[in-house]
């Protein structure tokens, strides 16, 4: 079983699992008999987890307190992965990553170019979807860590991913034989082949220089379809360099744009209405009314000359009306008051991720003369306006 | 030819005209496509170019053949000719920038040394260093009549010829500033130019081209950011089933689709969607502009009521019905008593699937665009999610999702609900000009997120020491889920 790209059902001792603690307390774990995970809220026997499904909830009494402890077991996913990844580098989010996918069109047919690495977290969100991964990084370390990574979570055994230790600025995207990369450890590679046929139609450039890297693209990406290219970058002064060698390099359609993500907390406030302020007030005014008279009454007394002047200081009644429950923790939600659901802002909000300037390029804007011949002539009968019949008007004959 | 990366007959793919608007239209052999007041072309010049490739549609020896245009449908039995949108030849364009004779690459501010250097069209007629002198005057400063540019049109002049004879019949083009005269030329050439541009029939394009047609309302204001968003959250992959609810009338299926298989129709990944329906039948409209087979739609796209779906058939009650015969049987049948036997397994296998779906199949992801009371639907559909799967509920409306939150909040069988927002913010891409555009749509919709989970049974919490007395009630494990 794959740890990403395969759906799996029961957890079992080698599985890679996100233990999820909190929100954002999520654990990679590999599940190993007679383990133990430990948090402050108890600790929790891997055998435990060993044979129930994926996303069962683990519970334990902790000792003593009588207290009782939770975790989620879940199978990992790039999304939960990119909660839970532990940062090498910034990292690209959901937000941006999802519109960048869905903004260039990923899907089993696209063959992506990916630099660099960095923290690997786009590199799974990547390979999930794409045909082919082809992930740089530069840093000799980062390379390494990814590699070992993309090796415990099958990425590499899905046979999609390839990650190569490369300056792509300076050496470009090219991958040979020898090379320090993945792409040739996959058996359907060795002997045969000598140099890596990238043939991109999908580029995303995490890069600090992206303008070094572009002029290398035209080697390596897709001549005869169009290719989509994004680059992540922080400043707009990146963007503006950037442009600038596009435009040189004959990328068109280019659209720099910023993508806010935003999170939203579901709250409840309560509700509070006036009637009830202005009663509880009345409330609070009655019974101070009562200690009034009584001061009145022995000013009274002592005017007029009386012996026993001191009047017993009646027990203050609880708040008879309290429907806001002043005084005591109320907590949200709490059945005996009337709650609004509403919402709310995280705290922190990501306010500026990257730029994401996107361009295509077409390298070769021609058609195959002899492919289109051929199509002119299977269907040099068909007459244009008993053209054929859509797929609705198919339907519609069959069934008649 | 890959119907994927070329232009290939008998495909709907999207237009994007002068003026950005997308028209979607079929390519069916020899014939011609008419684009209204851009001019008409033969289907044929565009098979076996790449998709994204820019066409200009030129008249040098014009006349000769003609379509009607769709406006004069009605007009055209009288007279035949008059309304006639000719049929242009083609050239690959650079790209859409350079269209009218590629003089204009410097209106885009692009890679021009100097960033202020103007359009070199622009630089012929001069122009201001501020818009003091510039009255504004209304219609009167443009000498040619309304008239005029119409014979202009009918006379099939170049876009690049009537916006010349705009800019010299107009009173005071000199006293705009480059800037000001470079959206002038922008503008005219929406309307004059000529050219179009091929686009694969991508989700993101399906769904503009509803936007663009008005129909904001069946996309339920969905934006590119938020389909992105439910195909990243809900995990969607080749191999996976998932439970979907479209009330889009089939954009979010056809966004599925297109994640899951690339527009391939030989693809053999497994995947599946099932698709949950309150009507009889389930709209799934948009799906016949998809280039899939009808086959590989049968085979990836199942159907089902939510009456079938939450009501299913009675297995016993099915096989009383219907028993399905043996090879040997069915050999000794006569063949009109065949056809009928026939019907009647189509229907006992239909209903065989539904007990399936509804009874036996754990779904890896529930997907769901309804304006059907999220709190009481989701928390119902999510019951045969397998857990640790991904349950994403996209709303047009924050108030919906926040009731749902809250209704699966406190149902311990879904993890976390999130409710999520994503807008992007285009900006006019120009170097030392880059700013956000001053308008963009607003909308886009809102995401819920959550996963399912499985509860543990308080019967199943392992006691570590000899505890003896409170139960462990469900209650408990709430508060410790909330706090």
């Amino acid at each position: 079983m794959r740890q990403f790209s395969e759906y799996k059902d029961v957890i079992q001792a080698g599985d890679l699992v996100l233990i999820w603690i909190s929100r954002d307390n999520i654990k990679p774990v590999t599940i190993a008999t007679g383990a133990t995970f430990n948090t402050r809220y108890g600790s929790f026997p891997h055998d435990d987890m060993i044979g129930k499904p994926f996303g069962s909830q683990i519970a334990v009494r902790t000792r003593g307190s009588n207290k009782f402890g939770f975790v989620h077991v879940l199978q990992p996913t790039a999304e939960l992965w990119t909660l839970s990844l532990p940062h090498r580098t910034q990292i690209v989010y959901t937000p941006d990553s999802s519109y960048i996918m869905q903004r260039m069109q990923c899907s089993p047919h696209s063959r992506v170019i990916e630099a660099g690495t960095g923290s690997g977290s786009f590199s799974h969100a990547f390979a999930r979807t794409a045909g082919y991964v082809f992930s740089y990084e530069f840093h000799k370390m980062r390379y390494e860590q990814a590699r070992q990574e993309f090796e415990e979570h099958d990425l590499l055994r899905d046979g999609n991913l390839a990650i190569t230790h490369r300056d792509v600025c300076q050496d470009g995207f090219s991958i040979k034989k020898g090379d320090t990369t993945t792409f040739f450890d996959h058996e359907q590679f060795s002997g045969q082949q000598e140099l890596a046929q990238v043939d991109a139609n999908v580029v995303f450039l995490d890069l600090p220089a992206p303008w070094d890297a572009i002029p290398h693209l035209d080697k390596v990406i897709s001549q005869d379809s169009k290719v989509s290219l994004c680059c992540f970058s922080p400043c707009i002064e990146q963007v503006d360099k950037t442009l600038e060698v596009l435009e040189k390099k004959g990328w068109t359609e280019v659209e720099m744009v910023e993508i806010q993500g935003r999170q939203y907390e579901s709250r409840r406030q309560m509700v509070r209405r006036l009637d009830d302020a202005l009663q509880r007030l009345r409330d609070v005014k009655e019974r101070k009314q009562v200690g009034v008279e009584r001061r009145k009454r022995m000013f009274n007394k002592l005017i007029s000359d009386e012996e026993e002047t001191f009047e017993e200081r009646p027990e203050t009644p609880k708040t008879q009306y309290n429907p806001f429950g002043k005084g005591s923790r109320v907590k949200e939600g709490d059945l005996n008051f009337q709650w609004k659901e509403v919402s709310k802002v995280e705290a922190e909000v990501k306010s500026h991720t990257s730029y994401l300037t996107f361009a295509s390029k077409i390298v070769r804007k021609t058609r195959d003369e002899k492919l289109a011949a051929k199509a002119f002539a299977e269907v040099q009968d068909v007459v244009p306006e008993s053209a054929l019949p859509s797929k609705r008007e198919k339907k519609r004959l069959l069934k008649s | 030819m890959d119907p994927i990366k070329h232009i290939t007959y008998n495909t709907h793919v999207l237009l994007r005209l002068p003026s950005n608007n997308i028209k979607l239209c079929e390519l069916r052999p020899n014939s011609d496509i008419s684009l209204g007041k851009f001019g008409a072309f033969k289907t044929n010049d565009i098979i076996g170019y790449p998709f994204g490739t820019t066409f200009e549609i030129h008249y040098d020896n014009a006349l000769e053949e003609t379509i009607p245009g769709p406006q004069d449908a009605a007009a055209t039995k009288n007279s035949k000719n008059k309304f006639k949108i000719p049929v242009g030849t083609l050239s690959v364009l650079e790209s859409r920038l350079t269209a009218n004779g590629g003089t204009n690459g410097a209106a885009t501010g692009l890679g021009s040394e100097e960033e202020t250097t103007p359009n070199p069209e622009l630089q012929l007629i001069g122009n201001s260093e501020s818009n003091k002198n510039l009255i504004n005057v209304g219609n009167s400063i443009q000498k040619l009549s309304m008239a005029e540019i119409e014979l202009l049109k009918k006379q099939t002049a170049t876009g690049e010829e009537i916006i010349n004879k705009m800019i010299e019949a107009h009173g005071s083009f000199h006293q705009k500033t480059v800037f000001s005269q470079e959206k002038y030329l922008k503008r005219k050439k929406q309307k004059f130019a000529k050219f179009f541009t091929v686009e694969y029939l991508s989700s993101s394009g399906l769904l503009q081209y509803l936007l663009d047609k008005g129909d904001t309302v069946r996309a339920m204001d969905m934006s590119e950011e938020s389909i992105g968003m439910i195909l990243s959250l809900g995990n969607i992959k080749s191999n996976g089933t998932y439970l979907c609810v479209d009330e889009t009338g089939g954009l979010l299926v056809y966004a599925l689709l297109e994640r899951m298989f690339g527009g391939e129709n030989t693809s053999n990944a497994v995947g599946k969607v099932i698709v949950v329906h309150e009507n009889e039948h389930a709209n799934l409209d948009l799906l016949k502009f998809s280039n899939y087979s009808e086959d590989f739609i049968q085979n990836h796209v199942k159907t089902v009521s939510i009456l079938d779906y939450f009501e299913p058939p009675v297995l016993a009650e099915v096989q009383d019905a219907f028993t399905p015969l043996s090879d040997d049987q069915l050999k000794l049948m006569k063949s009109n008593k065949k056809g009928a036997y026939y019907r009647r397994l189509k229907w006992y296998n239909s209903q065989i699937d539904i007990i399936d779906w509804a009874t036996k199949q754990h779904y890896d992801g529930l997907v769901v665009a309804s304006t059907l009371h999220l709190s009481s639907l989701i928390p119902r559909l999510g019951e045969r999610v397998h857990g640790s799967r991904p349950i994403v509920c996209y709303s047009q409306f924050k108030e919906t999702v926040l009731e749902l939150s809250h209704t699966l909040y406190s149902d311990l069988r879904f993890l976390a609900p999130t409710i999520m927002e994503t807008r992007c913010r285009p900006f006019q891409t120009i170097r030392g000009r880059l700013h956000p555009l001053m308008t963009m749509r607003g909308g886009g919709g809102y995401v819920m997120w959550c996963h399912k989970v499985i509860p543990v049974l308080p019967s199943d919490v392992r006691t570590p020491a000899p505890l003896v007395g409170e139960p462990l009630d469900e209650s408990e494990a709430k508060k410790q889920k909330i706090e």
